[in-house]
């Protein structure tokens, strides 16, 4: 762990504060850049709405997983792990096939006489956000269903017996319960999105920079180690802090290690 | 890392091998083919970058290519029957550094190299390339602009305005201020993820001369304006960030127009459906690529030089801009390109009367600044 992870960060660090000269240049021009600026806000801005969106999506599949599923769970299971499987890459690719200028969905739109020129689906915010939430999803629905599997139908039951309505039974008992898997998914979806680079890179178009295509725009483009390990050390800074906020509203333990 | 800024454009020359090995694969290209364009790029194949030049040996370096030991064969056949000095590529990339780190330690193993105009100029700064020999290299087979005391131009690309007539309705732009005209020429355009022959278009945009473009360019406020115009063009942009990215907006029909390297849109031409593909030299923006020879070459200034002057030969450059589109530097040349091609050749004499040479000098005092104010209109 220190020769293959710290040892190679505290490299970073060293570059960060030492090219091209010594001292704190290059956070002072990364604070100063609007180009730096609004690339993180891109970067938090899109986290954020994938963790949302993975989270409502996410939650659904768990539960129905969880709860009416019986005999088809483990092809549900199945059909949640096998993009898991797949590389980023060759999903953010078919995204590109589907929401191409005359990709599929504009092809069959057009077809049936629904739209007369073709939607802009891609190369912009919507179609990286898409693609996003479909590669993140796994990490959502996952934990949140080894969390529902640990509940009890009993306490609905019991909720129900007591006169609760179905609405009010899964909301006040049966959703709280399910919480620390929300959380523990959130974090993970929303940790993983801050350092997501592929996607936002093919489907993007430029115009959605996230912070760490902009590291590799300043790395590869500009040969400009220096600002580019700022960046870096930027982003892992901010995701660290995520993570200790996070750690006031979770016990990270038992969302993130132990598993029931 | 360098120590200082090298504003020389490697990635086109990297490019133009992905072409080369690209065609030859497709079967375009037949072997012999293939070579004779590598040879007039300069490119031998690698046989390790550790090879030590031997004593009558001539080692070449470029940026790297696949089909190293077929080159090998025929390349070092057809400069050897000539000279009886066998050649070898080594296309491990002649960076400046790389190469100011060689004359510096005393360890010098290559003897041409392919660079750019901005590197050469840096490099000679730095003392550690030979001034080129113009008794035996000829100054009359070569561009004028790509004529420099230590480099010699050896290839000239450029960035071209591409369009799709079809997607556009048979209704072409001409210029680049047309180009910014969204509403008479609707679609999504393409521009490079990077300044680089970017900014040129956006200045002429305004109604700039080409000839005066980089004076207008030498100040803040032209800077300015040229980004300032690709942020109003920004919801219509997507940007390119490799050659081959830049081919692929138009055969996916993505982008209506752009502006892009002359040496994909020679590839576009026979790829996009007949009628559906169109390029305008006109406010284009040209760039020698060039040889230089580092100091205490193994194989002897001579040697080297000679080589480069073998490099000079108009049919060899003919064939190369056949097969990879790049413009014979040799303005003999264009007299024999094939008349179906001579449209698309970027340096002939047609051509490069309506195009600018890029400006080194300005990048390198400029470059770095621009890029972040280009990257900021583009996503604010």
């Amino acid at each position: 762990m220190i020769i293959f992870y710290i040892w190679p960060l505290v490299g970073i660090w060293k570059i960060s504060v030492t090219e091209p000269t010594a001292g704190i240049e290059n956070y002072t021009r990364m604070f100063d850049s609007n180009a730096v600026t609004t690339s993180f806000i891109i970067t938090f801005r899109i986290a954020a709405i994938t963790t949302i969106g993975c989270l409502v999506l996410g939650y659904v599949v768990a539960y129905v997983i969880s709860n009416f599923a019986r005999r088809v769970k483990p092809l549900m299971v199945a059909l949640v792990l096998l993009p898991f499987w797949v590389s980023v890459l060759i999903r953010s690719f078919s995204w590109i096939v589907l929401l191409g200028r005359s990709g599929l969905v504009n092809d069959t739109l057009r077809d049936a006489g629904l739209i007369d020129a073709p939607l802009k689906l891609m190369h912009n915010e919507f179609g990286v956000i898409l693609a996003m939430i479909h590669v993140m999803l796994p990490f959502a629905v996952l934990p949140m269903m080894a969390n529902m599997r640990g509940i009890s139908g009993s306490y609905v039951d019991a909720a129900r017996g007591l006169g609760a309505s179905e609405w009010t039974a899964f909301r006040q008992v049966y959703f709280p319960q399910t919480l620390p898997g929300v959380f523990s998914g959130a974090l993970l979806v929303f940790v993983l999105s801050l350092g997501f680079y592929i996607t936002p890179a093919l489907l993007g178009g430029g115009r959605v920079l996230m912070i760490s295509e902009y590291i590799t725009y300043q790395i590869q483009e500009f040969l400009n180690w220096g600002l580019g390990s700022a960046l870096s050390v930027a982003l892992l800074v901010m995701t660290a802090l995520v993570i200790l906020v996070a750690a006031r509203f979770v016990n990270l333990r038992s969302a993130l290690l132990e598993r029931k | 890392m360098t120590d200082f800024n090298d504003t020389t454009d490697h990635e086109v020359k990297a490019d133009l091998i992905e072409i080369a090995a690209y065609k030859y694969k497709e079967g375009l290209l037949t072997r012999r083919g293939f070579l004779s364009a590598m040879a007039a790029l300069g490119v031998l194949p690698a046989l390790g970058s550790k090879a030590m030049a031997q004593a009558n040996e001539i080692i070449v370096v470029n940026w790297g290519g696949k089909a190293s030991e077929v080159l090998q064969e025929v390349m070092c056949d057809t400069y050897t029957k000539e000279t009886g000095i066998p050649v070898t590529v080594d296309g491990s990339g002649p960076s400046g550094g790389k190469i100011r780190a060689m004359v510096e330690s005393g360890a010098v193993v290559w003897d041409v190299c392919d660079s750019g105009m901005g590197t050469a100029l840096i490099l000679t700064e730095q003392g550690v390339i030979q001034p080129i020999n113009y008794d035996i290299v000829d100054k009359s087979k070569v561009l004028e602009q790509s004529i420099y005391s230590h480099g010699v131009g050896n290839y000239i690309y450029s960035y071209v305005l591409a369009t799709n007539p079809r997607m556009l309705g048979g209704n072409v732009p001409q210029s680049w201020e047309d180009v910014w005209n969204v509403k008479d020429f609707p679609g999504m355009r393409t521009f490079r993820k990077s300044v680089r022959g970017m900014l040129e278009s956006a200045t002429m945009a305004q109604g700039v001369a080409p000839e005066e473009v980089y004076d207008v360019l030498s100040t803040q406020d032209g800077i300015d304006a040229a980004i300032d115009k690709f942020r109003q063009l920004r919801e219509n942009i997507i940007v390119w960030g490799s050659g081959s990215a830049s081919q692929n907006l138009f055969l996916q029909e993505e982008v209506a127009m752009g502006n892009i390297w002359s040496t994909r849109a020679h590839l576009l031409k026979d790829q996009m459906e007949e009628g559906s593909f169109q390029v305008s030299f006109d406010g284009g923006v040209l760039a020698p690529g060039v040889w230089v020879v580092p100091k205490d070459n193994p194989a002897g200034s001579d040697e080297a030089m000679k080589f480069i002057a073998h490099a000079q030969d108009p049919e060899l450059q003919v064939q190369w801009l056949e097969m990879i589109g790049c413009g014979p530097a040799n303005p003999e040349a264009a007299d024999m390109v094939p008349p179906e091609l001579q449209k698309w050749n970027p340096s002939s004499p047609e051509n490069l009367a309506k195009q600018i040479f890029y400006n080194d000098e300005w990048y390198a005092k400029n470059q770095v600044a621009a890029e972040e104010a280009y990257v900021d209109a583009l996503i604010n």
